[in-house]
């Protein structure tokens, strides 16, 4: 019975939180829309909301389309297709991921990386964070990499047990070799090849090899 | 004059007397110290063994020690700026609400203005402009900002907008050029 009680006092505390979080996204976007267009990203922000998924991404999705003076059209796609993309990950990295991960798998899935790509990385490491690995993947995307050799290049190593601080040193260097005038591709498999040669556990060997995962990009 | 006196006269005169050979033993002395001396310079890179091959006046030293390191840093700095580095790390600190200060640093060479934008300022052009710095092609700010991912740009004169070259792009251009991400809160920040 105190349980219950104790439940029911923290959500009436969160609720008005929660009430004028809302509120004040609302506001923020009926200050810098024009009418006709902030209704409807409301609406969108809304049913994200009641879908309980994260919100913030969308409003800030809109306020970037104004700032860049994008048309009214572009910023309501701009939001419709990030909605639908946070919905797809959300769907691929299971009920209980972050915020942060359904941020940066909506991004990921947006630039054309599979939904099963961000399961099998869900499977790779279960309960870690994925936002890093999620975000090497999109820059990867992003800097020319194919999403195939993306995704395997991440997954990869992720399954090879390569934590955040090696991850991001990979995508470093494969950043330099792009710089340099390497091909995108030849530059995330010499830079997947360096970092499975350095982590801890993984046979030597097995760098040289196409990763397992290339048969079902 | 009496005795004693003869005898240190003709001491002296002896002294004075030129010595048989002399001056061709001076020449032969002269002549080995200059073969010795070109010896000692004709050697590959001698002078890093030998200890006399060296010789520098001590403010000449100083001056050239100065130098190197004047150089050295100048370099670094260049190296740094030209990365446009966004450097989180050093300058980050763990603020009570739970939120991160990160330092962010752009180079815009021939730039009047740089604003910062971002999920976390709205996008607002005027809420965050970066500070110049005394080289005058950096630009600087510090912002406190939440655990999560952030995607962010700046502006550069109010009208161009850019990506962080040193920072993961956005996989999306969605209104036309590309964010850069950062991820706060991790095990680090990105």
């Amino acid at each position: 019975m105190r349980r219950l009680l104790a439940l029911a006092l923290a959500s009436s505390l969160l609720a008005p939180g929660r009430a004028s979080g809302d509120e004040s996204e609302e506001a923020r976007l009926r200050a810098r829309l024009k009418p006709e267009l902030a209704t409807p990203v409301i609406e969108v922000v809304r049913s994200a909301a009641a879908q309980g998924l994260p919100t913030a991404p969308l409003v800030a999705r809109a306020l970037e389309g104004a700032s860049r003076q994008a048309g009214d059209e572009a910023i309501l796609e701009a939001v419709r297709g990030y909605a639908a993309g946070l919905a797809a990950a959300r769907r691929a990295l299971g009920s209980t991921a972050r915020a942060a991960e359904l941020d940066a798998g909506a991004g990921a899935l947006m630039a054309g990386v599979p939904e099963d790509s961000l399961a099998s990385l869900k499977r790779a490491r279960p309960s870690g964070s994925l936002v890093i690995p999620l975000v090497v993947l999109s820059d990867f995307v992003a800097r020319g990499v194919p999403v195939a050799n993306a995704s395997n290049a991440v997954l990869a190593a992720t399954r090879a047990g390569a934590a955040d601080p090696a991850l991001l040193r990979m995508r470093e260097r494969i950043d330099e070799r792009i710089l340099r005038g390497e091909a995108p591709t030849g530059a995330s498999r010499e830079g997947l090849r360096e970092l499975l040669m350095k982590t801890p556990g993984t046979p030597k060997e097995r760098g040289s090899r196409e990763p397992r995962e290339r048969r079902q990009p | 004059m009496n005795g004693d006196d003869r005898w240190d006269d003709d001491a002296r005169a002896a002294y004075q007397l030129p010595i048989e050979g002399e001056e061709q033993a001076r020449d032969r002395a002269i002549l080995r110290l200059r073969r010795e001396s070109a010896k000692r310079r004709t050697g590959m890179g001698a002078w890093w063994v030998d200890p006399d091959g060296l010789r520098m006046r001590p403010a000449l030293a100083a001056v050239c020690v100065l130098a190197v390191l004047v150089i050295g840093a100048w370099s670094g700095a260049g190296w740094m700026a030209s990365r446009g580095v966004r450097a989180p790390r050093p300058s980050i600190a763990t603020l009570p609400s739970g939120s991160t200060a990160v330092t962010f640093v752009f180079r815009a060479p021939g730039a009047t203005r740089v604003s910062l934008v971002g999920d976390f300022n709205g996008w607002d052009p005027e809420a965050t402009p970066l500070a110049r710095a005394t080289t005058g092609e950096i630009w600087i700010a510090q912002v406190p900002l939440e655990h999560g991912l952030h995607a962010y740009a700046f502006v550069i004169d109010g009208r161009d907008w850019a990506p962080d070259p040193s920072a993961p792009l956005a996989p999306v251009a969605t209104f036309g050029r590309r964010n850069s991400l950062l991820v706060v809160g991790e095990d680090q920040a990105l």
